[in-house]
């Protein structure tokens, strides 16, 4: 193999293999558990935006405050006299439990919304209002061995299954639909909705849709205090649950980081050490500090990368795990966007870098007839 | 034995003037004044007991390390630290382009092998790869070690090492050579085939070679010699 920069440096770090490996090996899981959480939580992220792009939802008019939105029911006139809007489909959305072991996604919807065009119905037929009946995700429906004419008990009340659905959002296809006035009596919100999902009339020639867009969130917001209207793609990232899931993500993800960085810290702080001679021979020969450092720092982004490729790794599988267990599958996807595996990568090298300065500083600051008489 | 008092001071390659190193806030004293001049392909060994400041005085003149007074000039221009409103010459890039250092123990990267062990100060200096390799192949040839190119450290014999180091000193033709105690952890038979091969070396490049040795025999094939003691030149 021939002499270059890097392999020297590479070649460097591979000497010790073993305390080399068990640092791959820490900044491995630190990787590993940023590309696995914040994957989830991105994946989370993103399949809310499937949802409603699949369904044509421009808009989500909610509550202006954060947690909990609950509308009035009785406000669809009001929206549907606002000349943006062609439609406003009320619409409730929970969490609940099936089984002891698997909570689901369940959405309350109007038999005739226009959601249902994002559904391709592979059994049975469309619920009816004010029937004890679902609709379940594909998804769901092979997790729970249910078909359709079989019964699903939820929240004390007995439902019968009428269909089974595909959808492209992993949010739906293990979710399940029911009527909206029966999802409003399961959870106590008589009157109630969580949201109203609004499709646009298209934009007048000389408007531009996000001119359009615009107009009708400021005619919402005029005609209803209290209320708003969000952009799909705004309410899709800035949903409570979303953000929890990115805090909670990023939160654990950066406590697993700053363990990995310690790891090189440490490493790097032992070669440096270990190596002092070494250093001073280097300088012996007319490297520079700058060389040294550059030297030293390149050993420990070597280790960041090499860390990363292996918390990639361990990241997607554990993302893919996630996609397949049934109390995850309805809301996470196990494919391992692009944006977070480069996140991933360019946060290992981050990390390598940071934790392997101060070591690298340190070396370069050697004085060379020091570091010769170094035992 | 040249004088730099007496000594025109263009003629001098490098130059110690009044050199003082102390340790230790003063406490010891290394070198105590030491002046001394030496011209290009001289071949000048340093000797004197342990603790006399030779090698001290070899690695200020290298540029290892800087003088707490006093000036080393190298072509008249002075190393690491300005002087008079004369710019200084950096002291890596001197080690790096004008200096070449052997050491007693040689001092090679037990990771690299003989052909990348030579070719590491010019890694230092961001060389070509090409360059690099054909350079070390071309001095590691001339110092009979074809057939070990490839060796590590820990496959060759200790007067091999000492030629990858020696070859290793002059991959980026340095002007001056400075071996400290290169002798010092051989025996007999490959200290006398070191010491040929540095007088051969230092007649065909033309290399100035200083040499730092308690050994009189050994010092007695230099061209001259400076015996120093208490950090000072004795005679």
């Amino acid at each position: 193999m021939r002499l270059s920069f890097v392999g020297f440096a590479w070649r460097n770090v591979w000497r010790r293999r073993l305390r080399t490996a068990l640092t791959l090996c820490g900044i491995g899981m630190g990787i590993g558990a940023f590309v696995a959480l914040v994957g989830f939580s991105r994946s989370f992220e993103h399949a809310w935006l499937e949802m409603y792009e699949n369904a044509g939802t421009d808009l989500a008019v909610v509550q202006k405050t954060f947690l909990n939105t609950s509308v009035d029911q009785s406000i669809a006139p009001v929206l549907q006299r606002i000349p943006q809007i062609a439609i406003a489909a009320p619409m409730i959305i929970n969490m609940m439990a099936v089984t002891p072991e698997v909570n689901t996604l369940v959405y309350g919807w109007q038999a005739n919304t226009f959601e249902f065009s994002a559904l391709n119905i592979l059994e049975g037929r469309r619920f009816r209002d004010g029937q004890q009946e679902v609709m379940l995700g594909e998804l769901l429906a092979g997790s729970l061995n249910k078909k359709v004419g079989d019964t699903i008990d939820l929240q004390g009340g007995s439902f019968t299954v009428v269909g089974i659905f595909r959808s492209g959002s992993a949010l739906e296809a293990g979710a399940i639909i029911m009527p909206l006035d029966q999802m409003q009596s399961l959870s106590g919100m008589s009157g109630k909705v969580t949201a109203f999902h609004v499709q646009l009339k298209p934009a007048p020639s000389g408007v531009s849709p996000d001119q359009w867009r615009q107009q009708a969130e400021d005619a919402v917001s005029s005609a209803l205090p209290g209320l708003r209207a969000v952009p799909a793609a705004e309410r899709a990232a800035n949903n409570q649950l979303v953000i929890l899931a990115h805090a909670a993500a990023w939160g654990t993800s950066l406590i697993a980081l700053l363990v990995a960085a310690l790891g090189i810290a440490n490493t790097m702080a032992m070669s440096v050490f270990e190596r002092t001679k070494e250093i001073g021979v280097l300088r012996a020969m007319g490297w520079s500090r700058r060389r040294v450092m550059t030297l030293i720092l390149l050993e420990a982004a070597a280790l960041g990368v090499a860390g990363g490729v292996v918390g990639v790794a361990l990241g997607w599988g554990a993302l893919h795990i996630l996609g397949m267990l049934p109390q995850t599958a309805s809301i996470v996807s196990s494919t391992l966007p692009l944006r977070t595996l480069l996140d991933g990568l360019i946060m290992a090298i981050l990390v390598g870098v940071a934790a392997g300065s101060i070591p690298a500083w340190r070396g370069a600051q050697l004085s060379p007839v020091e570091a010769l008489r170094h035992e | 034995m040249s004088d730099p008092t007496t000594t025109p001071r263009s003629e001098y390659l490098l130059e110690a003037r009044d050199l003082k190193k102390s340790y230790e806030n003063g406490a010891i004293e290394a070198l105590r004044g030491v002046s001394l001049g030496i011209v290009a392909g001289d071949f000048l060994a340093i000797t004197g007991p342990s603790g006399s400041g030779k090698s001290t005085l070899l690695h200020l003149l290298g540029g290892l390390d800087l003088a707490t007074e006093g000036t080393v000039l190298f072509r008249g221009q002075p190393v690491g630290k300005s002087q008079n409103g004369v710019a200084a010459i950096d002291i890596d890039t001197y080690r790096a382009r004008w200096a070449g250092f052997i050491f007693q123990s040689f001092h090679l990267l037990p990771a690299l092998n003989a052909l990348e062990n030579v070719q590491v100060p010019m890694l230092g200096t961001g060389s070509h790869r090409r360059d690099r390799e054909e350079r070390a192949r071309a001095l590691l040839v001339e110092l009979g070690l074809e057939p070990r190119l490839r060796q590590y450290p820990n496959q060759l014999s200790a007067g091999e090492r000492q030629r990858v180091a020696i070859a290793r000193s002059l991959v980026n033709n340095p002007a001056v050579l400075l071996a400290d105690e290169p002798t010092g952890n051989l025996d007999s038979v490959n200290s006398a085939k070191i010491l040929e091969l540095l007088a051969q070396i230092q007649e065909r490049h033309g290399t100035t070679l200083i040499m730092v040795t308690h050994d009189l025999n050994i010092a007695a094939t230099a061209h001259r010699h400076v015996a120093m003691r208490d950090g000072r030149i004795c005679d």
